[in-house]
């Protein structure tokens, strides 16, 4: 079997892509207005729902970055992990309930569209949707980036495309993206994202025990070996110290409730009670998953510090590296079909969002109403998005990284310090007014873009996303009650006191 | 519950404000947020965990608690008003104090490393490591539970149902 391996790992690669292309054609005749293709008109069960959500949740980053991290800086990255039950809990109890209220009480398709109901204000609909599109063109191009490179691995160890470029790679893995999204919209998403989700939790729980075998003593060992070199990286707060560590349990505890790609899942549900059990059922599938975050870069570590793998390249090598040295190609196959559905079903998640805030929200913030023959459009500006954001991305790699990197500081913390006060807050207090909105999210960003652009480092490893968004639930709060009291429409009213 | 809740939050984020201006003015260590290791090129390291601590620990635990409390407060400002009985106080007073105990023997578990430089392991972790990972995680399985199983009661009640379907109904009704 060894003697396959690359084979095989390209067959599990291959099967994977034809199955979200078949779920594209499927979902295409399920797909006939945009509330099918926004919010899959709120049809959803809770099964599907919860893996949806947290396959979203999971990008490429938790199967490449995550364990590269942990490889370079120990425990430290872990807080971005087992903060997952605080900020999942956080979720449900300030979102899941009211978003999906509002959204069939107003037939809502988009986050700027709930917040636009809550607040009575175009002007915030519009500074959401806005930072939406912004946070978006990062993602995405990095998330495609990151497929075409982890592709060009995979194929270049074969003799037919021993000498494939990133262009090609970038095209193919897009072009399969672009298919499932266009025909199916978020109903191919969400159902690939189920298949997606069942790869990822077998895929870490497999990676657990491959990772606990590679030295006798089990896990003991790995960590012994790393504290005999430096202590402090398998202590809590590892080689970032406790600053950036409490950052991240902060940023990604609170902020999972400003992830516009999440919440907006929690609109599709068919039933307001499945919530109940759409928490443990997320909870469950993310924590299975990110268990290869964890194990890998604790192992790889150990590895290199033992003498048993040379140096690693680069940090984020460390998963392909710890898949070739120690497993087998079955599992290598499956867990790279897994690395594949954690990044598709992050991009389709944003090619969805970003969709409805050009085709529905920005012109209905300028004009009052969306764009005539809108599910047409929103195919159309599905594709153009996938290839503006293929085309950063490819530029990025050639040319220059400064703009990826720009947009890419609109990423998590961003939505977080923007959008968790606005929606988070602003669904669960009556005082909240369009004013602490604008203030919070102008602010967020403002003070994001600065300290990316100026490159501004703080001390103690404190980041600026921590501090924007500090700044930005003080702002948001401490605006809403000094300005006048807001008017309410009376059923949105109705809603905040269920 | 007669306290203002918004007023609460409102507070505990400027304190951790106040707390995070603190930490950033504090007598800066070399090196506090890690630095390259001497022989591998793409590892960092902690270096002197007691000194990079000297100045903000106490501060980055104060910070840790105030985030404990600001989530839990959170938790509760998602509930509806006429739901926020004693019943709920309880159960979130004792997810905090859960949540807090965990933080304690965490930072103090280190704190006690840093001073002896020995440690058992429990599950592949350092003691105050296997605090951080399992604990943390765990921690916070009160809140799920409160959610999941008190869903009905404080969450989503039958009658929040009805009142939900009415609203429905009459929305459908003013639209013609």
């Amino acid at each position: 079997m060894e003697a396959f391996r690359q084979e095989i790992i390209i067959s599990a690669v291959i099967i994977y892509m034809i199955f979200c292309v078949m779920t594209g054609l499927w979902a295409m005749r399920r797909t006939h207005d945009t509330s099918d293709f926004f919010i899959a008109s709120r049809g959803l069960g809770p099964i599907v729902v919860s893996l949806a959500l947290f396959s979203s949740t999971l990008s490429g980053f938790g199967f490449v970055g995550g364990p590269g991290l942990v490889y370079s800086i120990g425990v430290s990255s872990f807080w971005m992990v087992i903060i997952s039950s605080t900020g999942y809990a956080v979720c449900f109890f300030l979102v899941s309930k009211r978003i999906r209220m509002i959204a069939e009480l107003r037939n809502c398709i988009s986050l700027p569209d709930i917040v636009a109901a809550r607040y009575g204000s175009e002007a915030v609909r519009f500074m959401l949707a806005i930072t939406i599109v912004l946070g978006v063109m990062g993602y995405l191009a990095t998330q495609i980036l990151a497929m075409a490179v982890v592709m060009q691995a995979i194929l270049s160890g074969t003799e037919i495309f021993a000498n494939i470029g990133l262009v090609a790679c970038v095209t193919i893995s897009s072009a399969v993206l672009i298919f499932y999204c266009v025909t199916g919209g978020i109903i191919a998403s969400v159902y690939t994202d189920v298949v997606q989700g069942a790869i990822m939790i077998v895929a870490g729980a497999l990676i657990l025990i491959a990772a606990t075998s590679v030295f006798d003593g089990g896990m003991q060992e790995a960590t012994s070996i790393i504290l005999r070199d430096d202590p402090e990286t398998v202590m809590p707060y590892g080689a970032a110290g406790i600053m950036a560590s409490l950052g991240w349990f902060f940023v990604f505890g609170l902020g999972l409730a400003g992830q516009p790609h999440i919440i907006t899942k929690m609109m599709m549900n068919k039933n307001i009670k499945d919530n109940r059990s759409m928490l443990p059922l997320s909870l469950f599938g993310y924590a299975m998953a990110a268990l290869l975050w964890v194990s890998i870069g604790i192992v790889m570590r150990a590895a290199v510090l033992d003498g048993r793998v040379e140096p690693l390249a680069l940090p984020d090598d460390a998963a392909s590296v710890f898949l070739s040295m120690f497993t087998n190609p079955l599992l290598a196959g499956i867990v790279f079909a897994g690395l594949f559905a954690a990044i598709m079903s992050t991009s389709d998640a944003f090619l969805n969002i970003g969709t409805a805030a050009i085709i529905h929200d920005i012109p209905k913030a300028i004009q009052g109403k969306s764009i005539d023959n809108d599910l047409f459009w929103a195919r159309i500006v599905t594709v153009i998005l996938a290839c503006v954001a293929a085309g950063f991305a490819l530029y990025s790699h050639f040319q220059d990284a400064t703009l990826v990197a720009l947009l890419g500081a609109f990423g998590w913390g961003t939505f977080a310090a923007s959008i968790f006060p606005v929606v988070a807050i602003g669904l669960n207090w009556k005082g909240a007014t369009v004013w602490g909105a604008v203030t919070a999210i102008t602010f967020a960003l403002i003070i994001n873009f600065v300290s990316q652009l100026a490159g501004y480092t703080f001390p103690y490893g404190v980041s600026g996303q921590l501090v924007a968004f500090v700044c930005s639930m003080v702002l948001f709060i401490g605006v809403s009650l000094v300005s006048p009291k807001p008017s309410i429409d009376s059923d949105i009213d109705r809603v905040l006191d269920i | 519950m007669k306290i203002n809740l918004i007023h609460t939050i409102l507070c505990t984020a400027v304190l951790m404000a106040i707390v995070l201006a603190s930490i950033c003015l504090a007598e800066i260590v070399p090196d506090a947020a890690g630095m390259p290791h001497p022989s591998y090129d793409g590892l960092q390291i902690g270096g002197d965990g007691a000194a990079r601590l000297q100045h903000v620990g106490i501060l980055g635990f104060a910070f840790q608690c105030l985030l404990l409390i600001q989530i839990i407060l959170l938790c509760i400002l998602g509930v509806p008003d006429r739901n926020r009985t004693y019943e709920l106080a309880a159960y979130m007073g004792a997810s905090l104090a859960f949540m807090l105990f965990v933080a304690w023997k965490m930072y103090f578990g280190h704190q006690s490393f840093l001073a002896t430089h020995e440690t058992d392991y429990f599950w592949g972790f350092p003691v105050a490591t296997a605090w951080q990972t399992y604990g943390t995680w765990l921690s916070a399985i009160p809140l799920v539970l409160i959610y999941s199983i008190g869903f009905t009661k404080f969450i989503y009640s039958e009658k929040d149902e009805e009142t939900f379907d009415a609203l429905l109904a009459e929305r459908i009704e003013n639209n013609g």
